[in-house]
């Protein structure tokens, strides 16, 4: 199964984990959402879309032209399977993770099909960003192979 | 193999680094920092209760954990190394050297004992090392409408059972009774972000009142959804006040009131302390707009654009300095010595190692409820570093 990580960032969190999975899965491709054409899903690929949330409750500025796009041209994305790893700040309580909410609603929305739980990353919280998505991961591809 | 040399461990200097280190695999970097310490402005200015925005620290240890740059702490240039002798040894330099000092009110009295800035207020508040302290009474006023002004009202209003999981060692004051925010703009020019606004929301020990309220857009709504704001038992009353000019400070040997006006109208705040949060003055700025000041020599952040903009802004501005100092690179064939030629004029220097053993010994020492306890003078850093802590 071909696996392709995307991300959208605004300080380098959200890409510093991006890089840190697909180094854990070997060989899947890394994508800045700010690159990311909706044209180019593939309905073969597994996405893992690693997004952060930033000001009050804004997609973070790279997800921005990606989630323009996925608005206006509609793009149809039955049967394309992915997952979200959200990244928040539960500091700021009333939009806490609504980037990668943001980001599954989009997705769904064009038809593709969540895999796993959206996970909500916290910040300001006990658990490394890293230490949650590995473990993540390799749960969600069992889940995904099977 | 080129040598790059970076003055300032803070956001700027570390996020040049990161897309230095991408940019060019091969180069070696290095990172210069006055203080013993590295991330600056993460480490003392961002607030000790905003610990999930210092998280970016976490990119910045892969600079030094896993990239091969190298931290050369207690280095101040023009002290240390002089800044010629850094050019001779580095084939590029970037000054990322960061925040200047207060922008003062201008009014009179503004250099009364009881009035400071909030770069000085934040640095003794964040444990800069051997900072002056700053005295706080039950009377505030605060000047200014942006994020920094937010920052002082929440840290002086909040109690002592809200800075759990912070790093702050101790409370910035105690027995605030009222503090007064007073904008020059209308509430509708304020620059508050409304999600800093909202978090004054949650409060536990203070009553928000707020005065000529006017105009639409986010950050009004989200400053008159604050209105009523009381819970049981509040100590403090913060007051919020737009669009008063400041006309004076007054008092004979210390503040006794600050002064504004409104067109005819006066505004009279007695108080004990004022606080300033309306910017901070440029040191320099002098680049082009790829931030070369000349062949060799860049800079970039606070001290290349002036002392504003957030830190993924800081981001951007360095992705793109990097960029030319990559593209100049490319074309220059001289590669001067750098990292050792370094090392043997500043024998001083704390290593990536020497600052491990500080946060350590900072993480160790953290009390109940805290993440950390700061070291609070640049001598005892010294001595963790060298293992003698």
């Amino acid at each position: 199964m071909q696996i392709a990580v995307l991300y959208g960032t605004e300080t380098g969190n959200a890409e510093m984990l991006a890089e840190d999975i697909a180094a854990h899965l070997g060989d899947a491709k890394v994508s800045n959402l700010a690159d990311f054409d909706p044209a180019d899903f593939d309905a073969a690929t597994f996405y893992v879309i690693v997004c952060s949330t930033y000001g009050d409750g804004e997609l973070p500025a790279s997800a921005k032209p990606f989630a323009e796009k996925m608005v206006s041209q509609g793009p149809d994305l039955t049967g394309l399977r992915f997952s979200v790893f959200g990244m928040g700040d539960s500091e700021y309580p009333e939009t806490f993770n609504f980037g990668g909410k943001r980001i599954e609603a989009l997705m769904t929305s064009a038809g593709a099909v969540l895999v796993g739980e959206r996970v909500t990353h916290d910040a300001s919280g006990p658990d490394m960003a890293d230490d949650l998505a590995l473990s993540w991961i390799d749960g969600l591809l069992a889940e995904a192979r099977g | 193999m080129h040598s790059i040399a970076i003055v300032g461990a803070g956001p700027a200097g570390c996020f040049t680094a990161q897309a230095l280190a991408k940019l060019l695999p091969e180069a070696r970097i290095d990172i210069l920092e006055a203080l013993p310490v590295p991330y600056g402005l993460i480490r003392y200015g961002v607030a000790p209760d905003h610990q999930g925005t210092k998280g970016v620290i976490r990119q910045f240890e892969r600079l030094f954990e896993r990239q091969g740059v190298a931290f050369f702490g207690n280095v101040s240039v023009g002290d240390d190394v002089p800044f010629d002798d850094l050019t001779r040894i580095y084939d590029a330099v970037i000054l990322a050297t960061g925040l200047a000092t207060d922008r003062r009110l201008g009014v009179p009295g503004d250099d009364l004992p009881g009035v400071s800035g909030a770069g000085a207020v934040t640095r003794c508040w964040n444990d800069f090392p051997d900072a002056t302290p700053v005295q706080v009474g039950p009377r505030v006023v605060v000047i200014g409408n942006g994020n920094v002004a937010v920052d002082l009202v929440r840290l002086l209003a909040k109690g002592p059972a809200e800075f759990e999981g912070s790093d702050l060692s101790t409370l910035p004051a105690k027995g605030v009774q009222r503090i007064d925010v007073v904008g020059r703009s209308a509430a509708d020019l304020a620059k508050f972000d409304p999600v800093m606004i909202r978090e004054l929301g949650r409060l536990e020990a203070a009553r928000l009142h707020l005065h000529g309220l006017q105009g639409e857009g986010k950050c009004v709504e989200a400053l008159r959804a604050l209105e009523g704001h009381a819970p049981e038992g509040a100590g403090c009353e913060v007051h919020f006040h737009f669009g008063w000019h400041p006309e004076a400070i007054e008092g004979t040997d210390h503040v006794t009131a600050a002064r504004f006006r409104q067109g005819d109208a006066r505004l009279v705040l007695p108080c004990d302390t004022v606080l300033t949060a309306i910017g901070f003055l440029p040191e320099s700025a002098f680049t082009d707009m790829g931030g070369a000041i000349r062949p060799g020599l860049y800079s970039v952040g606070w001290v290349a654009r002036g002392p504003r903009g957030t830190i993924p802004e800081n981001r951007a501005d360095a992705q793109i300095v990097a960029q030319r100092v990559a593209a100049d690179l490319a074309a220059l064939v001289v590669k001067k010595p750098g990292r050792a030629a370094l090392a043997a004029l500043v024998p001083q220097a704390v290593d990536y190692a020497g600052w491990l053993r500080i946060d350590a010994a900072e993480r160790a020492a953290a009390p109940e409820g805290r993440v950390r306890a700061k070291i609070r003078t640049k001598a005892e850093m010294l001595a963790i570093a060298r293992g003698e802590g």
